[in-house]
C-alpha cells in the first residue's frame, strides 16, 4: 500500500469511526438509555480527542455539552447525556457552538484608536490607558457588562467599581431583557428568582407562553414539552402573543393580542376567578396580600389594599371589556378563566421578553404571578409562574452577583446601610468605602455619555465587557451614536471595548481589547432556573486575546501600584490579592494567572454573600462534579442538596415545619407574597395617521443576541443572512410590496431600508410588522423608542410607532 | 462535517403513517436512519454533509417532512468546516 493510499484508507476509517460514534450517540439519547457517548468511552477510536462539558455558551437555558479537544482545538461537540437540562440534546445552535470560537476576524491585539485608523498596543498600554482614564476622574467612570459575563468576572467587577472605587456606575445589559421580572418577583414575594424550574415542563398539564416563543428561542425546553405530547401524555399548549409564530404552530390555542393586551388578560383572567367563586379561597387567605400602585409615591412596596379593593378593582374586566383592550375574543378569555379555575390542572406560565421588554414590565410580571397565586396554582411540581432568561448567566451574574447599579452581591442594595456594612465586612475594606447613592441605570448611564460635558453629561469613560451596546441599545441616535459624531462635541469621552469579535461597539471604541471566549477560559454561569454550572478552560485563546476577569483585575493592581487607596483592603492589601502556600500570587501579571484558579477564589468569596438571602451555593468543588446545582444548595447529613422548587414545605429547606407554603422573604414580613392589581395603561407610543404600525422587534433561531459570534459561522449566516420587515399579506398588498422588496421604515427616531418577507417564518397580524436585530446592518434599534418601565427601567423594544415605504422591486 | 439529530414524531398515529414519514426522511440526501426507539415515535440519524451549508438546510428539510415535530442536535463533529467568514460593517472598520 502507497503512502498516498495509506492516508486515504485512515481518513475514510476515522470518517467512518465519527459517523458510528455520531449514530451511537443518538440512539443512545433517543433511546433515553444510560449509555455513555461511545465516543467518550472508546479510548483506541477517540483518536487523541479529549472530551470536558461546559454549559453552552449561547441563550439561557443552560444546556450542557461535551466538549472534545484535538491539539489545542476544539473540534466536535455533543450533547450532555448527563444534564437535567437538555439530557443529550442542543438545538441547531449547537451545531456550531464550537466553531463560533473560530471566525477568521477574532480580535487578537489591544488596539488604540489613532485618528481615524487603530494601531496595535501592548497589553501593558492598554491597562495603563484605562487606568490613566480612571485617575483623570474616577467618578465619570462607568462599566458597562452583561448576562454573559461569568459570575467570577461579574463579581470582580462589582467588587472593583463598588468595593474599590466607591463607584456604583456598573450596570450590565440585562436591564434590557429581564430587569422587569427582577422587579416583579420582588415586589411579589421579596426576593428576586423563580420559585419553579424546567421539571414543571414534565409535570405540568397546561402550560401557558405569554408574549414568548420558545420553539425557537429556547429551543430544548420546548422540545422537552412537544416529546411528552409525542408519548401520549396530555399537555394543553397556550400562546398568547403579537404574531404567529413556530411555537404557535404546535399550541392548541393561539390568543393574539394587541401591545399591553397582557395587562387587560391578566385582569380578566382574575376578574373571572373571583366573579365564578373559582379562586383558591384557603391559599389567599392563608398566604397572599392584596397591593395596588401608590400613585403619589411609585414604588415596589405600593399600597396596601383589601381583598373587596381588589375585587373591586377588577370589575370592569369583563371578558368583553378585556377583548376591546387585548383583541383576544372574549370566549378565549373565558377559556383561560376556566383553566385558572380548575384546582386539578397543573399549570405552568413562561415568559421572557414580551412581558419584561414593556413599559408595564413590572406591572405584568407581577400579574402573571397573581393569577397563579390567586387561583393556587403556585408550589407544586408542574404548577409556577416562570420567567426564562436570554443569556446564560442574566441570573447567576446579574440578578445574584448584583451587578446592577442599585445592587451588591447576595440580594443587598447599596442604598441600604446594613446591607453596605455587611459587603465591607466580606471585601475587608474600610467602613463607608461603599457609596449609598445607586448610580446610573443603562438609558441614563449611555445618556449621560452622549450627553456633552458641558450639558451635564457626567460619564466621560466607558469600559464595556462581554456585550454589544453599539446594537443593542434602544435609540442608538441618542444613545450610542452620537459618539461616532464629530459634531456631537463629544470629543473628551472615551469608550473601551473588551470583545471577542469586530462590533457595532468596537466601530465607535477608542481601545479594543481582545478577550477570551467561552470554553477558552475558566467560567461560572447561572441559568433561568437558578442552575450554576461551571467549567474549566480546554483551549488557548488566540494572539494575545485575554480573559475579561484577568483584564480588570490587571487594571486593578496598575492602580493599586499608583497608590489609589480603594484598590487597598483595610490591611493595605490588593484587593484582588490570591494566596497560594501563603504566598501571594501575581495574578495581575498574565503569565501567572493560570498558575491558582482565580475563578474558584473568586467566587468563594462570592458564595459568603450567597447565603444572607437564602440562595445558597456549594463549595466550588461541587459544581466541577455536577451538571449543574440549583440554588438554594444546603448540606444535609454530608451531601449537597440542591432546590426544586422554592417557598414550598417538602422541597424547600427553608420552608418552616407545617408552614405548607412559606413566603420567607415576604415584603410585609408575614411570610405572605402580594397580589398586585395595575390597571390597563395603553403602549408608551401607539400607531397614528402618520405612524401607522407597530413594530416589534426581537431574535431568530439561527442568530444568537446581536449575532457577533453566529454571523461569523458561514452555516449559520447562509441559513438566515440578513435582517429583513416581515408584514402581513395584505398590508403588503396595500402598500405594492413583493417578497424581496426594499422598504424604508421609519420611526419618529430614525429610518433604515430592508427587505420585505412575507409570509415567512413569523406571520404578524396587520397593523403590526417584525425586524429582528441581529444584522448591524439593519440596526433595527435605530428606530425603537428608549421609554422605560418606571420602576424597572427596562425598556420597551416591542411597541414603537413606525411607517414604510416601498424604495425598490 | 458530520453530525447526529434525533426527530420527535408527533401524529403518527398508524404504522402506514410511520412508514410514511421514516420513507420520506430516508430519501432525503446525507441522511441516515437509525432505528427507532421503542415507543415508535423518536428516530436517530446521522447527516455527513459534504459542504458546510447543507447541515442546516438538511435539518430543516427534516423538520419539515409531515409527522415531524421537532429535531434536537445530538453531536457534531467540526473539524472539517469551512473557514469562510462573514462580512460586517464593524469588521471593515477595524481595518480601515
Amino acid at each position: 500500500m502507497n503512502g498516498d493510499l495509506q492516508l486515504e484508507t485512515s481518513a475514510v476509517q476515522r470518517r467512518q469511526f465519527i459517523k458510528a460514534s455520531a449514530m451511537a450517540a443518538a440512539t443512545a439519547v433517543a433511546s433515553g438509555s444510560g449509555d455513555l457517548l461511545p465516543i467518550l468511552a472508546d479510548e483506541s477510536g477517540g483518536q487523541g480527542v479529549d472530551w470536558d462539558k461546559a454549559p453552552c455558551r449561547f441563550c439561557g437555558t443552560g444546556c450542557h455539552v461535551q466538549v472534545g479537544v484535538q491539539d489545542g482545538k476544539v473540534v466536535a461537540v455533543a450533547g450532555d447525556r448527563n444534564a437535567e437540562v437538555n439530557k443529550g440534546l442542543l438545538c441547531v445552535k449547537g451545531y456550531h457552538v464550537g466553531s463560533a470560537l473560530y471566525g477568521k476576524d477574532r480580535l487578537t491585539k489591544p488596539l488604540l484608536r489613532d485618528g481615524d485608523r487603530y494601531r496595535e498596543i501592548s497589553w501593558d498600554e492598554a491597562i495603563k490607558t484605562i487606568a490613566d482614564r480612571i485617575e483623570l476622574a474616577p467618578e465619570r467612570f462607568a462599566f458597562y457588562g452583561s448576562g454573559q459575563w461569568t459570575i467570577p468576572e461579574g463579581y470582580a467587577a462589582q467588587k472593583f467599581m463598588k468595593g474599590g472605587l466607591s463607584n456604583n456606575h456598573i450596570d450590565p445589559n440585562a436591564r434590557l431583557c429581564m430587569a422587569s421580572a427582577v422587579t416583579g418577583f420582588l415586589a411579589t414575594y421579596g426576593v428576586d428568582e423563580p420559585a419553579g424550574c424546567y421539571d414543571d415542563l414534565d409535570e405540568c398539564d397546561v402550560l401557558i407562553m405569554w408574549g414568548n416563543n420558545p420553539a425557537e428561542m429556547h429551543p430544548v425546553l420546548f422540545s422537552r414539552v412537544i416529546d411528552r405530547r409525542s408519548r401520549g401524555q396530555k399537555v394543553t399548549l397556550i400562546d398568547i402573543g403579537t404574531r404567529r409564530t413556530r411555537t404557535t404552530d404546535a399550541c392548541q390555542h393561539y390568543l393574539e393580542m394587541k401591545g399591553h393586551g397582557d395587562l387587560a388578560i391578566a385582569n380578566g383572567i382574575a376578574h373571572l376567578l373571583i366573579k365564578n367563586g373559582t379562586y383558591n379561597k384557603q391559599f389567599v387567605e392563608s398566604f397572599c396580600s392584596f397591593k395596588a400602585p401608590d400613585d403619589e409615591n411609585p414604588n415596589l412596596h405600593g399600597k396596601a389594599i383589601s381583598f373587596d379593593d381588589y375585587k373591586a378593582f377588577l370589575e370592569p374586566y369583563t371578558p368583553e371589556h378585556v377583548e376591546e383592550l387585548s383583541g383576544v375574543p372574549a370566549d378565549q378569555i373565558r377559556l383561560l378563566g376556566d383553566l385558572f379555575g380548575n384546582p386539578d390542572l397543573k399549570i405552568t406560565s413562561l415568559w421572557c421578553m414580551g412581558m419584561n421588554q414593556h413599559t408595564r414590565g413590572t406591572a405584568i410580571n407581577t400579574m402573571v404571578h397573581g393569577v397563579h397565586l390567586l387561583s393556587g396554582h403556585f408550589g407544586r411540581p408542574g404548577d409556577a409562574p416562570t420567567s426564562l432568561t436570554g443569556q446564560p448567566s442574566a441570573c447567576g451574574t446579574v440578578r445574584e452577583v448584583g451587578t446592577l447599579s442599585h445592587a451588591l452581591p447576595g440580594g443587598r442594595v447599596v442604598a441600604n446601610e446594613e446591607h453596605r456594612q455587611q459587603s465591607e465586612e466580606y471585601w475587608n475594606v474600610p467602613a463607608g468605602r461603599i457609596d449609598a447613592t445607586p448610580g446610573y441605570h443603562t438609558v441614563k448611564m449611555w445618556e449621560s455619555f452622549c450627553t456633552p460635558t458641558d450639558q451635564g453629561g457626567d460619564i466621560g469613560t466607558i469600559w464595556v465587557q462581554v456585550t454589544n451596546p453599539g446594537q443593542t441599545l434602544p435609540n442608538l441616535n441618542k444613545l450610542f451614536n452620537p459618539k461616532g459624531d464629530n459634531k456631537a462635541g463629544l470629543e473628551d469621552k472615551f469608550l473601551i471595548v473588551s470583545d471577542v469579535y469586530p462590533t457595532a461597539s468596537t466601530r465607535l471604541a477608542d481601545l479594543i481589547l481582545p478577550s477570551a471566549l467561552w470554553v477558552e477560559k475558566n467560567g461560572l454561569v447561572g441559568n433561568s432556573e437558578r442552575r450554576t454550572q461551571q467549567w474549566f478552560k480546554m483551549v488557548d485563546p488566540p494572539g494575545d486575546a485575554r480573559d475579561d476577569c484577568w483584564q480588570t483585575i490587571a487594571v486593578a493592581h496598575e492602580l493599586f501600584n499608583r497608590g489609589t487607596e480603594g484598590m487597598k483592603d483595610r490591611d493595605g492589601r490588593f484587593l484582588f490579592e490570591v494566596k497560594k502556600d501563603g504566598k501571594p500570587v501575581p495574578i495581575w501579571s498574565w503569565q501567572h494567572y493560570y498558575d491558582v484558579n482565580v475563578d474558584e477564589h473568586l467566587f468563594e468569596e462570592y458564595r459568603q454573600f450567597t447565603r444572607l438571602k437564602h440562595k445558597d451555593l456549594a463549595p466550588y468543588s461541587e459544581y466541577v462534579k455536577a451538571r449543574g446545582l440549583r440554588w438554594p444548595v444546603v448540606e444535609k447529613e454530608g451531601e449537597w442538596r440542591e432546590t426544586h422548587l422554592r417557598f414550598s414545605e417538602g422541597f424547600d429547606p427553608y420552608v418552616a415545619e407545617g408552614k405548607g407554603i412559606q413566603f420567607y422573604h415576604s415584603s410585609t414580613k408575614d411570610d405572605r407574597a402580594q397580589i398586585w392589581f395595575h390597571p390597563w395603561i395603553a403602549p408608551a407610543e401607539v400607531p397614528d395617521d402618520e405612524y401607522p404600525f407597530m413594530l416589534c422587534t426581537g431574535r431568530v433561531l439561527e442568530h444568537w443576541h446581536t449575532g457577533t459570534m453566529t454571523r461569523r459561522v458561514p452555516e449559520l449566516s447562509r441559513a438566515m443572512p440578513g435582517g429583513y420587515l416581515e408584514i402581513h399579506a395584505d398590508d403588503a398588498a396595500e402598500y405594492n410590496l413583493a417578497n424581496g422588496d426594499r422598504v424604508k421604515v421609519e420611526s419618529r427616531r430614525g429610518s433604515l431600508e430592508m427587505p420585505v418577507w412575507i409570509d415567512g417564518r413569523g406571520k404578524p397580524p396587520r397593523g403590526t410588522v417584525f425586524v429582528p436585530f441581529f444584522d448591524e446592518t439593519v440596526m433595527i434599534n435605530d428606530l425603537t423608542l428608549d421609554a422605560v418601565d418606571p420602576f424597572s427601567k427596562q425598556p420597551d423594544y416591542k411597541k414603537s410607532a413606525v411607517r414604510i415605504k416601498k424604495v425598490s422591486a | 462535517m458530520i453530525a447526529s439529530v434525533v426527530a420527535t414524531l408527533d401524529d403518527v398515529d398508524t404504522n402506514i403513517k410511520l412508514q410514511a414519514v421514516l420513507e420520506e426522511l430516508r430519501n432525503l440526501p446525507c441522511v441516515e436512519l437509525g432505528d427507532i426507539d421503542d415507543a415508535g415515535y423518536r428516530i436517530p440519524m446521522t447527516i455527513d454533509s459534504p459542504a458546510p451549508n447543507a447541515l442546516e438546510e438538511t435539518t430543516r428539510r427534516i423538520q419539515e417532512c409531515h409527522g415531524v415535530a421537532f429535531v434536537d442536535v445530538v453531536f457534531v463533529h467540526f473539524e472539517d468546516m469551512s473557514e469562510d467568514s462573514v462580512k460586517t460593517i464593524s469588521g471593515k472598520s477595524v481595518r480601515s
